[in-house]
């Protein structure tokens, strides 16, 4: 449920953010001796150029923004969440974080598992319950 | 039928088994190769017990006070932890790591690596699944010792500080997450047991947060480190750049143009220092170099070299 309203929000919030903050992109400035390249946009592998890429950039951006805030984070936290991230893990948790293991250690395992870790517990291989050791 | 069903478990525990592959302990060259100690006890790490859900913060928490970054888990949940999720992703482990003024570094993934760091005396934050894949428990956990002769590890982990696991059990649950580990070091560290690659990485991702002048050291330890890895010469040439040592930007551009003559980006940065300490002719000759490279920053260089000396007979 909270999916499917994402599905239709995500869309709409991203192109209005990104309207929003276009103007800052366009008004790079283009010439001066001093824009140097930086070291980030060096090491990017992509050929495309840095324009563009800043603009996919910033849209990965919003997209993690919104993924964060659906993910149950207080909106004021949200900004400065994103904005310590790499471009490259931006993009990783813009294209995969419903699928990226996120570290809880619940005992949550279902009882039909329980035999199976029971054995493997005792073999070593994992360690789900405390009283195997 | 009740002799059916027990069969049927057994079948796939052993199934299971086969899947997630034997728990042997893992190989490691002998200590005096490595020219490291048997045995290695950081007891002295803080440890931060988890609540419900949050060795992310827990973990972070523990590592960031042994470098001298006064942190409380409870300062540091909003930061990472996702409530939806009851739990906190890996890239956020580093972004987090960031903005509290360190620079975390991802080390290579084998046991080796782990073991050299901590020989080092860092603590290191391992990612585990404590479960199998199929029903998986992913966990935080931080590394704070090993032995050698008995073959285990010493983790401060969930509630528990300074427990000792089996070496086997522990390459097992931490192989699932194909051995993640993380360390959070202050600017002009780096860890032992990380690539070239994995260090600049670090370094430059920190940068963009922290500004390149907050990393000055670190670049000056990754030149010091891989003198022959050009990348790091940009990056210092940034750096010192940003901190208003132009002519020290310049020699460390030259540098990286030395060791990579077609990273075209050196070339670009060091015709426009090169510029700006009115070097006119230097500068023309880098640009030049820049604008005959082809990629990305032909155009931009062929831009500056038209704008710039626009005025001047060749």
């Amino acid at each position: 449920m909270m999916n499917k309203i994402a599905r239709v929000i995500s869309p709409l919030l991203i192109a209005f953010l990104v309207l929003g903050s276009l103007p800052a992109v366009a008004s790079v400035p283009a010439t001066s001796a001093s824009d140097l390249v930086t070291t980030q946009d060096a090491l990017s592998a992509s050929q495309v150029a840095a324009d563009r890429e800043r603009i996919n950039d910033l849209l990965a951006r919003e997209d993690v923004q919104q993924q964060l805030l659906l993910q149950g984070v207080q909106p004021e936290e949200v900004k400065a969440r994103v904005a310590a991230l790499s471009d490259q893990e931006v993009s990783q948790m813009a294209d995969q974080l419903d699928e990226m293991p996120a570290g809880a250690s619940v005992i949550g395992a279902l009882f039909a598992v329980f035999v199976i870790l029971l054995v493997t517990d005792i073999l070593g291989l994992t360690n789900v319950y405390p009283f195997t050791r | 039928m009740l002799n059916a069903r027990a069969a049927g478990v057994l079948l796939c525990a052993l199934i299971l088994m086969v899947l997630a592959g034997c728990a042997g302990t893992p190989h490691i060259s002998k200590p005096e190769q490595l020219g490291i100690a048997r045995q290695t006890n950081l007891d002295d790490v803080p440890f931060f017990g988890q609540r419900d859900y949050q060795c992310g913060p827990a973990a972070l928490a523990m590592v960031l006070n042994d470098s001298g970054v006064n942190a409380d888990v409870d300062a540091l949940i909003p930061q990472l932890f996702l409530p939806n999720r009851q739990g906190s992703v890996q890239p956020e482990m580093l972004a987090t790591t960031r903005r509290q003024g360190r620079i975390p570094f991802v080390l290579d993934n084998d046991i080796e690596s782990l073991i050299e760091t901590l020989d080092a005396g860092h603590p290191v934050v391992v990612m585990q699944n404590l479960s199998l894949p199929i029903a998986p428990l992913w966990h935080y956990a931080v590394a704070i010792g090993y032995d050698l002769d008995d073959d285990t590890m010493r983790l401060h982990t969930g509630f528990t500080p300074s427990q000792d696991m089996a070496l086997s059990t522990f390459d097992a649950t931490w192989a699932r997450s194909d051995r993640w580990a993380m360390v959070a070091l202050p600017p002009g560290e780096i860890p032992p047991g990380i690539s070239a690659k994995g260090a600049l990485t670090a370094i430059s991702d920190a940068d963009r947060v922290q500004g390149a002048e907050a990393l000055l050291k670190s670049w000056e330890a990754l030149v010091q480190r891989w003198p022959g890895l050009a990348m790091g010469w940009f990056g210092l040439g940034n750096a010192r750049y940003s901190s208003g040592d132009r002519a020290g930007a310049a020699d460390a551009f030259r540098f990286a143009t030395l060791h990579d003559p077609t990273l075209a980006a050196a070339w670009l940065n060091l015709g426009l220092t090169l510029h700006g300490l009115d070097q006119a002719q230097e500068a023309r000759k880098a640009l030049e170099q820049a604008a005959d490279l082809p990629g990305k920053w032909q155009e931009t260089a062929q831009d500056k070299l038209d704008t710039l000396f626009s005025e001047e007979t060749p």
